[in-house]
């Protein structure tokens, strides 16, 4: 399990965010959405593509020793230096060491997801390191000190007004609310930087096994600066990244843009093999591969809970959750939101933190239908729900006594049918008394719950004792 | 003659007793010779739905009770009850058990009510006549689980008189979710809420859909939204003359 | 400690050290490829759908379409790869013709950085996408493709493979390979499509005609 994480409370946030949010969330979401079925419309194979994947995926995770060890043995022969942090606090010490040996004063970061899972900007920042996001949404939030809002686009909830305020104050500068011009400045505000860091940290999305190499992914081009300008090359990857060959790449390439942001593929895209051979090339004279368990290895134990690993990190889930995009990303408590933050969470931080975000869902299987690698998101979901509610081999219940003490009530007015059928009798005539105009506006708690958002309709039991009756008619007639 | 049980299911039991009656009505005038095992209560799905899985194990059981008493095939006016009996009840019992197998005895001849009347029955026109402006909500396990992608829609087309509008969002989540609406009630309300919205725009005055829960859900938001459009269970729509 | 986390997954799995590997899943076939003409084509559309600038010219043009692009784009200082079709073409005197100040393709990133313009062959191409496939060496410096607002890629269609089967059969076994597809975009700022965020702002590939 990785570190102590504050209480995620799922209810508590989606009710504090403000209403800007969703309508940006909202717009990024419906525009991936159509360029995505775009792009699948083009593929006669695209199911059998994510059936692929999916098969390719599963195979890695259960066979994931074999891979990683192949992928080591590999990137070493490159000539690549690999790490291994058991916990995300292994990996920052890691991290912190190479630039203290390398006496690093501003490291360039491209977008990695794992630098956000074990806090890396925090630590640098400790240690007198000025470490600078320079994807452009990346960028802006870490200037506004907040976290994303979708997994793509993280700073699409703010408006370009506020982004150039944002830029005016924190750059000392007279920054237009014009997108191009903003864009222009974050490109030379971080030209500099690139050419002047020593150091270049990245993630990766995909490691390919059979070469040692890393596949790195982006449409500005910082993933290509941080990796060609600084002379150490520093990235941070999950050891769930791994796939097996080159052959199996194909098919992820095909799978992510498309699912993504509906490009055909991303701008550009880097087959990086340990560090460079000549000189004069370009490129970090220097590459280190951190490795990152914190809690992975745990969780393989659950044949359920691990098909997460099969992730390749497109968002295509989060653009058709009707739940994120009412709140957006900032309601999930981590920097992974929407339905595959509502699996990872709970099983990297553990139930007791984030019980809430199994339920954080109305089952609709909008997600699973999307999936490039086919992950039961649903089936996790009522997985991780059973853990909560019931507990299993993994960890004893997290939901409050009461709670449960209801539903053993409710299991039991349901099994034994002569209670339920009682209950179904007396109703109409108890809960008679809040009719008004035909409907139930309020009702006692736990219904009330139901009736401050819409009223009941009345209840009216009656087709058991019409059936009775009319089988009484049926037999007296003969 | 054809026989089947009906699956009256928690929800319609307590609120919508005329849809039931009207379930009835039409699968006798199709000919069908109807058992109603009184012993049924629910099928355990909200229990299942919120991680109570031993819990749900014994409303199961009460169900396989109730309905193994014939081998007749199960008809009921819910896509996600009938989902769970065939889904997710035989993943319940271990396999090789007795309760496993009928489980899955069970599963293959339960139906929702509209994949009964075109899958099985093979009928897409039960003469209901109903000149209306209709739209329709595509409830998600009926959708998804269920996977019936035509049915309601090719019935709704042989009901005279009745002008089809196409919701925008059509298969979005209303925010009904089963017991969704009492965890997280704010956020089911946007979802509701949006549904609404898209129905009111949809300028039809009915609207129709596949499932109890999701029809209280909606029924309730267009009430309180000041709406007069009418909401409707499909089997009330296919028993209107 | 190296291996503790192998342990532990080895421990998850139920797998031990001598554990065989079960066979991983089939591929499907690769893409076939349509005749040349067709693959150009489609090459030089996908390029023009990003924003790129995808033309098929005779060699004889490229003297001209130089001083245009160096023109239209106010080009003072270039770089570009130091090999063989380049050389050919003879690129540098035709730059220097025009008045451009050539920066060696091996020079430090902050003179690179001042150049307008860099020009490059490429390795491989997918028409399906509009790809440019880049390999890196002495020769081809990855400064070149992307530090200079302009990227030029002067292209043949030998360099043509009609899937990314074929390029990772021919090319998994160099050191770094990167995929060219359009200029440097984002769309983080409101989902306003902007180009030249951190790599080139305008991408130029030219297809020569005949044979070189």
């Amino acid at each position: 399990m990785s570190e102590p994480h504050s209480y995620i409370g799922f209810e508590e946030y989606s009710q504090r965010i403000p209403q800007s949010i969703p309508a940006a969330v909202q717009q990024a979401t419906s525009r991936f959405v159509g360029l995505r079925a775009a792009r699948v419309a083009e593929m006669p194979h695209w199911e059998q593509l994510r059936q692929l994947g999916s098969d390719i995926r599963l195979h890695t995770i259960e066979n994931l020793d074999y891979y990683l060890t192949k992928l080591e043995i590999n990137v070493q022969a490159a000539g690549g230096i690999v790490h291994w942090a058991a916990t995300a606090g292994d990996a920052r010490q890691i991290v912190l060491q190479i630039a203290k040996e390398h006496d690093v004063k501003l490291a360039v970061k491209s977008k990695s997801m794992a630098t956000e899972e074990i806090e890396l900007n925090h630590a640098l920042e400790e240690a007198g390191i000025e470490a600078l996001e320079t994807d452009l949404g990346e960028y802006i939030i870490q200037l506004a000190g907040t976290g994303p809002s979708h997994i793509i686009v993280p700073a699409v909830h703010l408006k370009k007004e506020e982004i150039a305020s944002l830029f005016s104050e924190k750059l000392k500068i007279q920054a237009p609310a014009d997108p191009a011009v903003l864009a222009r400045i974050a490109r030379e505000t971080l030209r500099e930087k690139f050419l002047n860091a020593e150091m270049g940290i990245t993630g990766a999305n995909f490691l390919v096994a059979e070469t040692g190499t890393l596949v790195i992914v982006t449409n500005e081009g910082n993933g290509r600066m941080c990796s060609t300008m600084p002379d150490l090359h520093v990235a941070v990857v999950g050891i769930d990244k791994v796939i097996p060959d080159w052959e199996t790449l194909t098919v992820f390439l095909k799978l992510l843009a498309r699912s993504a942001t509906g490009q055909k593929i991303s701008t550009y895209t880097q087959f990086i093999t340990g560090p460079r051979k000549e000189e004069g090339e370009f490129g970090p004279k220097e590459f280190h591969l951190v490795l990152l368990d914190n809690g992975r290895s745990k969780i393989l134990q659950d044949s359920v809970g691990r098909e997460i690993f099969k992730c390749i990190r497109c968002g295509a889930c989060a653009n058709v959750c009707p739940v994120y995009k009412h709140v957006g990303g900032f309601a999930y408590g981590w920097f992974i939101s929407g339905p595959i933050g509502a699996i990872f969470a709970p099983q990297m931080l553990g139930t007791r933190v984030a019980r809430e975000l199994p339920y954080a869902s109305t089952l609709c299987g909008a997600c699973a239908d999307v999936c490039p690698v086919k992950i039961p998101i649903p089936k996790i979901l009522r997985h991780l729900r059973k853990r909560v509610a019931e507990g299993d081999v993994v960890s004893g219940p997290a939901m409050a006594t009461s709670i449960r003490a209801t539903a053993g009530l409710v299991s039991l007015a349901l099994a034994w049918n002569w209670i339920y059928r009682t209950g179904t009798r007396l109703l109409p005539s108890i809960m008679g008394v809040f009719l008004k105009d035909g409907w139930i506006p309020s009702a006692p708690y736990p219904l009330s719950r139901w009736t401050s958002v819409r009223p009941l309709p009345r209840f009216n039991a009656q087709f058991r004792s019409w059936w009775k009756n009319k089988l009484g008619k049926k037999d007296t007639s003969r | 003659m054809a026989k089947a049980q009906l699956f009256i299911t928690c929800l319609a039991d307590q609120f919508y007793t005329g849809t039931l009656q009207n379930m009835t009505r039409l699968l006798e005038e199709l000919g069908v010779e109807l058992i109603f095992p009184p012993e049924q209560t629910c099928c355990g799905q909200p229990l299942y739905n919120n991680g109570f899985e031993d819990r749900t194990r014994e409303v199961a059981r009460n169900f396989l009770r109730a309905f193994s008493h014939t081998d007749a095939p199960i008809v009921g006016p819910s896509g996600s009850c009938a989902s769970m009996i065939k889904h997710h009840y035989p993943d319940l019992f271990p396999v090789g058990t007795p309760e496993h197998n009928l489980a899955n005895e069970i599963a293959a001849r339960t139906h929702e009510f509209t994949d009964y009347l075109v899958n099985v029955l093979k009928v897409t026109d039960v003469g209901a006549v109903y000149p209306h402006k209709v739209t329709y909500h595509a409830s998600c396990h009926y959708l998804r689980e269920m996977g019936l992608k035509t049915e309601a829609k090719s019935l709704l087309s042989n009901v005279k008189g009745l002008e089809f509008i196409t919701l925008n969002e059509e298969d979005t989540c209303c925010g009904f979710g089963g017991a969704f609406t009492v965890t997280f009630p704010e956020v089911s309300r946007l979802l509701m809420e949006k549904k609404v919205g898209n129905i009111i725009a949809s300028q039809a005055d009915t609207v129709v859909m596949c499932e109890p829960g999701c029809l209280m859900n909606v029924a309730g938001g267009l009430y309180k939204a000041g709406s007069n459009i009418r909401a409707m269970h499909i089997i009330d729509l296919l028993a209107e003359r | 400690m190296t291996y503790s986390v192998i342990e532990s997954i080895r421990n998850s799995l139920g797998r031990g050290t001598g554990t065989p590997l079960l066979r991983r899943p089939e591929i499907f076939p690769a893409r076939q490829p349509e005749s040349v003409d067709v693959e150009i084509d489609q090459f030089l559309n996908e390029v023009n759908k990003l924003s790129g600038v995808g033309k098929h010219i005779t060699t004889q043009e490229i003297a001209e379409r130089l001083k245009e692009l160096v023109c239209s784009e106010n080009i003072h200082k270039a770089t570009l790869w130091d090999t063989d079709l380049l050389k050919q073409l003879g690129i540098e005197d035709l730059l220097r013709e025009t008045g451009v100040e050539l920066i060696s393709p091996n020079a430090s990133k902050q003179e690179m950085e001042l150049c307008d313009l860099g020009i490059t062959e490429c390795d491989y191409l997918l028409p399906e996408t509009g790809t440019i496939v880049l390999r890196s060496s002495n020769k081809k410096p990855r400064g070149v493709s992307l530090l200079p607002r302009i990227h030029l890629a002067i292209v043949i269609p030998q360099q043509l493979r009609a899937d990314l089967h074929q390029v990772f059969a021919e090319a998994k076994d160099a050191h770094y390979l990167v995929f060219v597809t359009g200029p440097s975009r984002t769309a983080d700022i409101e989902l306003t499509v902007t180009l030249g965020v951190h790599g080139p702002k305008e991408l130029y590939v030219w297809m020569l005609k005949g044979s070189i």
